[in-house]
């Protein structure tokens, strides 16, 4: 694994719930895998001050990110035994109800799946360089702040 | 010295990306103390520097035509 290779997380506009279908179908072949995990992050119309949110859109400094991406993916393939794992991260406008993060790790077992799956959203919550603007009804905005 | 400064999220509504002439000057903790006497709004707000695309985490040293990015607190998920 020492050979360097940077994947692309960031998918423009929002996740479908096709391309999430198709990619858990394209795991039916890898018969070693006996668990997966998936977490997927949805635009929530959260209320502040009587406006709701109608979109999040997202910028990124995508290098950074995904230099850091592959520094987890590194260090999370040497603590877990995963078969695989994929992650994309919506950039642009994402309406309410639509699917802008997708983290899905498969493994023999169930346990380093969902384990694996949860430190990856932490820390790509926590570490890598995206934002999000909150976008309300009445075209005013903030910068979404994670907790 | 020149610096390429790239702003992102609320930063980026007050600084703009841009080539940036400053005072020559040794590290990054020298140039955010010249970049809150530039943009005000920096002061008090937390945010982190990147220099040529790594994290900065204690004072790095400063070259001619480095690259700044400057973050404030990262929201995505």
């Amino acid at each position: 694994m020492s050979e360097k290779k940077i994947r692309n997380i960031f998918i423009e506009g929002a996740i479908s719930p096709s391309f999430i279908a198709d990619s858990i179908a394209g795991h039916s072949s890898k018969t070693t895998i006996g668990g997966h995990s998936i977490f997927m992050g949805q635009v929530r119309n959260d209320e502040v001050d009587g406006k709701l949110v109608t979109a999040i859109e997202y910028t990124a400094y995508e290098d950074l990110a995904l230099e850091k991406m592959h520094e987890i993916r590194e260090e999370i393939f040497a603590r877990y035994p995963l078969h695989c794992m994929h992650v994309h991260h919506s950039l642009g406008n994402i309406k309410t109800g639509e699917i802008c993060l997708f983290v899905f790790t498969s493994a023999a077992h169930r346990k380093p799946a969902i384990d694996a799956c949860t430190e990856i959203v932490e820390r790509i919550k926590a570490e890598l360089p995206i934002w999000g603007k909150e976008i309300f009804d009445n075209k005013t905005h903030q910068w979404k702040e994670n907790k | 010295m020149e610096i390429q400064l790239i702003s992102f999220g609320k930063i980026s509504e007050f600084m703009e990306s841009q080539k940036m002439e400053i005072p020559d000057m040794s590290n990054t903790d020298e140039l955010k103390t010249y970049l809150e006497q530039c943009f005000p709004k920096l002061v008090g707000m937390k945010y982190k520097l990147a220099l040529n695309k790594n994290m900065v985490q204690t004072s790095q040293e400063l070259k001619n035509n480095d690259t700044i990015a400057i973050m404030p607190p990262f929201s995505g998920g």
